[in-house]
Parts: structure tokens; sequence; C-alpha cells
């Protein structure tokens, strides 16, 4: 089957890619470390205003930093595309026999490996810091592939942009533009009840909060399952939408 | 020889409307060098994109290896080699990893395509650099790197969209060298566009020019240059406007010339025996009191059968780093 073994091709150029321009991993770490640093400390005091389900701040907001880590790296990816495009390299790919769907493949199995290595390092630097996951090894599995089909629907956004507009700024713009309002006002970093009841509205229909509260009934509670499979559900239904768009572009390029 | 390129009738219209391509027709006989020569915007490189199956076609038929271009485009795939105009090499991988890649998509068994890559590598003399990052490599090894990667699989059939633009001449007549050996030993049929009359002269064994969509003339090098049938004179005026209608008149009536047209020295007349010629010229110009800026001559190029079909130098700024030998000195 050549979709396999050409997406596993594609799949080792993209992290070759990634690993080598460590700068670019750095940066989209650096984002969620700090809130993991700092914003936690910050805002430590919450816990003692009860309310959070959870011993400390720091336990209650590391799922909502997993999401804020995966929703970051799944906008970037679009602009990987953009550059493909751009440099021929797309067009060299095309006029050999690689499978088409191959090329999208390989992006996003990427894109999911990426996300599950970033959020092993954020896991291990929260646990050390105090915050480990009542779920165990079972718990923390089901987390990173919730978390892992998060930003493959998530992907699909930046990759639909970037086809569409072939801006790797564009890109970036909307990413940049979308990730602190969907967070901000979703359960990522705040329960509900400490929200003014706008918020507690949009954070309500925020498809962030149905994935965020799963990985944190999997961290705080036990397998939940209804919170868990609603979650799943909204990704779905994100996805199918993302991806969607994403496939109807790439064909139009292609073809 | 058959026939591995069969195109008829093709016309690409854009959606914008631009007929890009506007009823070609055209044969590539296999283990052909064939030269696709036109200005930038004539059409080349989107006929070459629908020949490679980037493209579909708006009409008209076009087959590749007996292969329909529309119907069966994974078949021509694996048989075809394509250089484009942008160099696209991976610059985060080094050369030895873009060629496997490549070697990948074409679906070359592992053994087998490591020693191509090795071979490869030895050819386009990249074995030092085997293992850097392509990120790091000059314009010339990159353009190297990427002609490599349109080889992995030894295709029948090259395709290569002006692979020297912008190279240095050292670099060009490196690729040249290539280019030759693996259409001769090889047998590798290759289809090359370019703006550089000099590279076509060199390389092509027959040519098609195209102009606005249109062939305005195909042969061999030496078939269309005998169409032109005569050596070229350059003449510049010092006062171009106002004495070339007179000019004209005299160089019409002079012996042995056989057309006058503009040209961006002033006028370029074409005669049987130049060297004759310009003496006449001269002394018809003298007694006229037309004051010569420059007088040269040359045999019949490439370049003076597209300006013969097209009124327009292929592309003057090059003409600018390799002018035509000063009188006195003939071309070639």
């Amino acid at each position: 089957m050549t979709l396999l073994s050409d997406t596993s091709y594609l799949f080792v150029r993209y992290l070759k890619k990634l690993v080598r321009n460590p700068i670019l991993l750095f940066f989209s770490l650096f984002q969620p470390i700090i809130f993991l640093l700092l914003f936690t400390q910050l805002f430590s005091k919450l816990a003692l205003a009860g309310n959070l389900g959870a011993s400390s701040y720091l336990i209650f907001a590391t799922p909502g930093i997993l999401l804020q880590n995966a929703f970051g790296s799944a906008l970037q990816s679009g602009t990987s595309i953009v550059l493909d495009i751009d440099t021929g390299f797309l067009q060299k790919m095309l006029v050999t026999p690689v499978s088409r769907y191959a090329i999208l493949l390989g992006r996003l199995t990427s894109d999911a490996f990426r996300v599950v290595v970033q959020s092993i390092i954020i896991l291990a630097l929260a646990y050390a810091l105090g915050a480990s996951v009542v779920t165990g090894i079972a718990g923390i599995l089901l987390m990173l592939i919730t978390i892992a089909f998060f930003g493959l629907a998530w992907s699909g956004i930046s990759l639909a942009i970037g086809l569409k507009t072939r801006s790797s700024e564009t890109v970036f713009a909307i990413g940049g533009f979308l990730t602190f309002p969907l967070l901000f006002m979703s359960t990522a970093l705040t329960p509900q009840s400490f929200m003014p009841d706008w918020i507690k509205t949009v954070s309500t229909f925020n498809p962030i909060s149905y994935t965020v509260d799963a990985v944190r009934v999997l961290m705080l509670n036990g397998f939940t399952w209804s919170t868990i499979l609603s979650a799943y559900a909204v990704i779905g239904l994100i996805a199918a939408v993302t991806l969607g768009a994403t496939l109807y572009l790439f064909r139009k390029v292609v073809s | 020889m058959s026939d591995i390129i069969v195109v008829n009738d093709l016309v690409e219209v854009y959606s914008d409307g631009t007929k890009a391509v506007d009823k070609i027709s055209f044969n590539v006989k296999e283990g052909e060098f064939f030269g696709f020569l036109g200005p930038n915007g004539a059409g080349k490189s989107t006929t070459i994109k629908i020949l490679t199956t980037l493209l579909r076609k708006t009409s008209g038929s076009a087959t590749v290896a007996g292969y329909d271009v529309d119907k069966e485009p994974r078949a021509i795939r694996k048989l075809i080699g394509v250089q484009s105009q942008e160099t696209a090499v991976d610059g985060d991988l080094t050369g030895r990893e873009n060629l496997t890649l490549q070697g990948h998509f074409q679906q070359l068994p592992n053994r087998e395509l490591k020693q191509r890559v090795n071979e490869l590598l030895k050819l386009v003399e990249l074995e030092d650099a085997a293992d850097k990052r392509a990120r790091n490599y000059s314009g010339g090894m990159k353009k190297r790197l990427d002609l490599a990667t349109a080889l992995v699989h030894k295709p029948k059939l090259l395709f290569l969209d002006e692979p020297t633009t912008g190279l240095d001449p050292q670099t060009r007549a490196t690729i040249w060298a290539y280019l030759e050996k693996l259409n001769k030993t090889e047998g590798t049929t290759i289809f090359l566009t370019t703006q550089y009359m000099e590279e076509a002269d060199r390389l092509c064994r027959q040519l098609s020019i195209i102009d606005f969509g249109k062939i305005v003339a195909s042969g061999s090098p030496a078939e269309l240059k005998r169409q032109v049938g005569a050596d070229s004179i350059k003449l510049s005026l010092e006062n171009c406007d106002k004495d070339k209608p007179k000019a004209k008149k005299i160089l019409s009536s002079l012996k042995g010339v056989t057309n006058i047209i503009d040209s961006e020295e002033c006028l370029t007349v074409y005669a049987k025996n130049a060297g004759l010629l310009v003496a006449d010229i001269v002394r018809a110009f003298d007694t006229s009191d037309i004051r010569l800026a420059s007088v040269s001559f040359s045999q019949p190029t490439l370049d003076d059968i597209f300006l013969q079909h097209t009124g327009r130098r292929i592309r003057p700024e090059e003409l600018v780093k390799t002018p035509s030998i000063m009188l006195g000195a003939r071309r070639r």
C-alpha cells in the first residue's frame, strides 16, 4: 500500500524538519511553559476561593495549558504547506507517483506526534511541580490521544487557511487572532463559576471547553465517560468541518 | 524511433480567460534532445505543466509515452523526471536525504536506491556535501541537487524548465555537459525550455519556438538558421529616429540585402554575404551623411530566428552579456 509507506516517508520528513529547527519547537513550547510556571503562580490563590474542584490551581490549569499548547502547535501546520507551495516542493512531489493523500496524512500524523511529545514534556513538568494524574498511565494515554485528536481537528483550520490564502503571515495572524479569545473564553484556565455571565455563556458553547473538561476529569476525577465522549463528539464535528475543508482545498491544489 | 510526446491542438485557457496555449501541435521523438523556446509568458511552462500532469488541459490531446495526460497521469509520473524553474530542494534535509526521499516517492527498493543515490551524488559532484543540509548549499549546488533528484528513477523522459536560469557560466557549462551525456549514453529523451539561445543552439537537435501561445517555427537549429538564410548585420545610427527612413531606403537598394527589420540597435539587415556588404553600407551611409554609431555582424543565430519570427529579441538583457563580436571578427 503506497499510501502507508508514502505517509511514513513524509512523516519522517516533517519530523526531521521540526527537529532541525529547534527554535520553532522552543517558541511553541515557551508559551505553555511560561503559563505553567508563572500563570499558575499568579493565580495560585484561586484555589483558596474554592469551587475549583482541584487541590491547587496548577492541577486545575494543567489540562488547559496542554490544550493551549496543542492549539498553538496545530495552528502552525498551515505554514508548512504554504512553504511547500512557495518553494515548489509540493509541485515536485506532485510530478512523482507519490500518493496525494499521503502528503496530507504525513503532515497530520507528524503534527499529532509532535503535540503528543510536547504534551508529555508539559505533563512531566507539571508533575515535577506537583500535579499528578489520578487515572494513572491509562488515563495519561487517553489524555494524550484526546489532545492529539484535538490538535488534528485544529490543524485542519490552519491547513485550510494556508491552502486558501497561500500566505504564512495570514495563517499566523488568524492563528494568533483565534488562540487567546478562544482560550480565555473557555474553561481552560478558569472555572465557569468565576466567569461573568456572558463569558460563561460563550464558554458553554466554546468547543475548547469540551476537550478541556474531558482532559480535566481524566486528570482530577477518573474515567467519566459522558464528559470524555462528548469531547470526542465535539472534536469529531470540528474535524469533519476543518479537515473536510482542507481536503476540498487540497484537491483543488493537486488536480 | 517512435514519438514519446504527441501533442495535437492543445489549448489551455486559464480561469481568468487568458489563453496561455493556443492550439499547438508538436511531436518529440524518443531519444531526442528537444528545445522549447520562447520569451517569458509565451506558454512554455504551461505546456510543461500539462505534459507533466500538473495542469489539466482545456482541449486538444496530449500523450506521453502513449499515455493520455488526463486518463493515465500515474503511469506518466513513473516515467518522467521534472526539474522546474524554481529550485525545489528541501533545505532542512541533506543532499542525500533529498535524493532518497525522491527515490521513495518513485518506489525504488531500498538497496537499489542507496546505490543510485551514491551514483547521482557522484554525477553532480556533491559527494563531499552529501550529508550537509541543502540550506547551506550554493545556488549552483542546489540546482545540481535538484537536477539529480529528477534523475533518481532513471526517467525515460526528462523535462527541464529553464534549468540554467540564473546560474553562472561555469555551472551552466557543467550542467550542459551532464545533460549531453545523459542524452547520449542513457538515451534519455530531454524536453528543455529555455530563454537562452546559446543553450538551445548547443544542446538541442530539434526546436520549436513558441510565442503568445502559438508555435511560430520548428526544426533543427541548422534548418531554422537556413530558413533565415543570411548573415545579419546590426547597425546602430547616431541619430536613429531621424535617419532610419533614409537608411532603410539606401539599404534596400544595395545588392545582396534580403531583409531589413527594426531592431534595438536601430536596424538589422539580413544579407547573403555580410562581409562584403559592410563596406558598401559604410560607403553609402557616408555619402548620404548618415552617421553610424556601430556595426556588427554575425552568422545567423537562433536569436535572429526568434527575432525574425516574433519581431522581438528573446531576452535583451542576455544579449548585453554576450554581444556579437564587433566588425571584422566572425562569431563561431
